[in-house]
């Protein structure tokens, strides 16, 4: 099932500033990430499947409403979490909460006291004075406490510290095993790796690539670096018909790559010599969006 | 109490930025307490630990924007707090939290920091103005953050100094501009530039640190090489095989020649540990089997020190 449907959207700011023909779907109980540079349009996205924005051609649907015309519907199951937080004036982060608690016309505040657990933090501070990564940790109480079937999350891991970020994910995870659908956008490959089914990369207002994640995490072709212990092992091998992508004759040392079904033969293959080690050259989403720039900005010179 | 592994064995003589029993009591158990190490000429030692860890706190002794409750921080042998000045002059910071002085343009802002620091060569300002894009032209007031950023790097760094100390210095600023950044300090580097990095971005240490420690409420917990992780000899790997039957068979085998550690977590998949003098003896084990996948799983530096970061501390709830 479809949750959100971005319909060959455009928010033209003029200057080529913007966002341009967005297409696409995100899924029921799907994590789809959003990367890109500051100023890409990742924020503008969002604020338009909030209902903030108007776009200025085509339409977003959020379970099949409209999140422009029916915002005041949608907020009823979105939680978000903006890229800039602006707190109201409020004595405590306790007071904030208990605002959006009301805001909701929520009674049951045991999964905002988890949270709080989980997230080790202060709310007898006032938010304005808050640090930028105590803020952040309110504003995600904020957006997950009602317990929102979709969220936007913009940029949600900024300002936390690696334990944090990591306990953050872990609740993301916890909450698409529930089967939530959530969209979040930052800037930090990694993070998006390990969590998301796909990530979108935007560049300049325009959605260059979506790659789905499974292929990335286990990829049908793989990159070994092996070193051996002795020169005539090392020539030998070097000799055999592999892709090799690099030799290094002073370190005895290849890289090779093999698509997996051979890795049988690699073994055996090795198993003939004295090696030093075998590691493995991961593949990564940021390899990934790197050959496809490269691709692209090739395709450019060409034109 | 955490355990404390100093640097005290090393050679201080070479040292250029020396952090000796440095101890600052905020109360609440919030502070650096008789923290001690050393960073040599050209070297890059990174600086890790959770938020509130005593970082900052650290690196504002270094600074010389602090004077220690104990113990003394010294950069090229002089006291900070002392010769404050001097040291400024020498150095190149990058502030945690930056603020920058309002009402007036970074042009403005840039032309302050230049006689300030004495600088008449521009080609250092030049040179990273371009590498950043950096656009001075606005008020320092109506900036976005990672113009900001970008603003106290150049300022940082115009007076080409000899040590670099930077707080949190990537943060703000967006994928292609935190590699840029990095690229430039992998080049400082390589220049004999010395450099002090705090960052929460493991793959940033990973990338230029030669040593690296870790401090938590106030201690150093740990301090190593980064060779001791980037040439970890033991690897873990996880070897998907045909079906089951093979996956337990292989098991037993491993198991009895004693060259590694296997665990069955899939069914027809195991995550063996293996040394890499035993790679051989396992590679000829495996050779019998039907491999589909072999996944050399990595411990990253971020798994290794999330250890360090775990906590324990109750937070009163909302209700």
């Amino acid at each position: 099932m479809t949750e959100i449907k971005v319909n060959e959207v455009t928010k033209d700011y003029g200057k080529g500033r913007g966002v341009f023909d967005l297409d696409f779907e995100i899924k029921t109980g799907e994590i789809f990430g959003f990367v890109g540079t500051n100023g890409s349009g990742k924020t503008t996205t969002i604020r338009q499947m909030m209902g903030f924005l108007k776009p200025t051609k085509g339409n977003i649907e959020i379970r099949g409403l409209d999140a422009y015309k029916d915002a005041t519907e949608t907020k009823n199951f979105v939680g978000y979490i903006p890229g800039e937080i602006a707190f109201p004036d409020l004595p405590t982060g306790r007071s904030f909460i208990r605002s959006q608690a009301e805001f909701w016309k929520l009674k049951d505040l045991s999964f905002a006291d988890e949270l709080v657990k989980i997230l080790q933090i202060d709310l007898s501070a006032n938010p304005r004075k808050m640090s930028k990564g105590m803020k952040q940790k309110t504003a995600v109480i904020a957006a997950l406490m009602n317990d929102s079937e979709i969220l936007l999350l913009d940029e949600p891991t900024t300002g936390l510290d690696p334990l944090m970020r990591k306990h953050f994910l872990d609740i993301l995870k916890r909450e698409k095993a529930k089967g939530k659908t959530i969209f979040i956008s930052s800037n930090i490959f990694q993070e998006l790796e390990a969590l998301c089914d796909r990530v979108a990369l935007i560049k300049d207002g325009r959605i260059i690539d979506i790659a789905v994640m499974e292929e990335i995490r286990n990829p049908k072709r793989r990159e070994y670096k092996i070193e051996f212990l002795d020169a005539e092992d090392f020539t030998a091998f070097k000799n055999l018909p592999y892709d090799f992508v690099r030799i290094k004759d002073e370190q005895k040392q290849v890289v090779l790559k093999i698509d997996i079904q051979d890795t049988g033969m690699l073994i055996r293959d090795l198993a003939n010599y004295k090696i030093k080690f075998i590691s493995e050259n991961k593949y990564s989403l940021e390899k990934y969006f790197k050959e496809k720039f490269e691709r692209i900005e090739g395709n450019e010179d060409d034109q | 109490m955490p355990v404390y592994y100093g640097s005290k064995e090393r050679d201080a003589s070479m040292s250029v930025i020396e952090v000796e029993n440095l101890t600052k009591d905020y109360g609440f158990k919030r502070g650096v307490f008789g923290i001690s190490f050393q960073i040599e000429k050209g070297e890059a030692y990174g600086f890790l630990g959770p938020n509130g860890a005593g970082k900052s706190t650290t690196i504002r002794h270094l600074i010389g924007f602090s004077k220690p409750d104990g113990g003394q921080t010294r950069i090229f042998g002089m006291d900070s707090f002392k010769h404050y000045n001097e040291i400024l002059n020498r150095v190149g910071y990058i502030p945690g939290e930056i603020a920058l002085p309002q009402g007036i343009t970074g042009y403005e802002f840039l032309e302050m920091m230049k006689k300030l620091r004495g600088v008449k060569d521009n080609s250092m300002i030049k040179k990273l103005s371009d590498l950043f894009e950096l656009d001075p032209s606005g008020d320092t007031k109506r900036m976005s953050f990672g113009n900001k950023r970008k603003l106290a790097i150049v300022a940082a760094l115009m007076h080409d100094p000899e040590v670099l100390i930077l707080d949190e210095p990537t943060s703000g600023l967006d994928p292609v501009m935190q590699e840029a950044f990095m690229e430039l300090l992998r080049e400082e580097r390589r220049r004999g530039k010395t450099i002090l990095l705090s960052t929460h971005i493991f793959s940033e240490v990973e990338s230029l640190c030669d040593r690296v420690s870790i401090i938590k409420n106030g201690y150093i917990v740990d301090e190593f090489p980064m060779s001791k992780l980037k040439y970890a000899e033991d690897k873990l790997f996880k070897v998907k095989l045909k079906d089951e039957e093979e996956a337990v068979d292989l098991k037993k085998h491993v198991e009895a020649s004693g060259c590694a550690d296997c665990e069955k977590r899939e069914e027809d998949t195991l995550y063996i540990q293996v040394n890499d003098k035993n790679i051989n003896e396992f590679l000829s084990l495996l050779k019998e089997y039907d491999v589909e996948v072999l996944s050399h799983e990595k411990l990253t530096l971020e798994e290794y020190f999330m250890q360090y970061y775990l906590d324990d501390v109750q937070f009163k709830g909302v209700s």
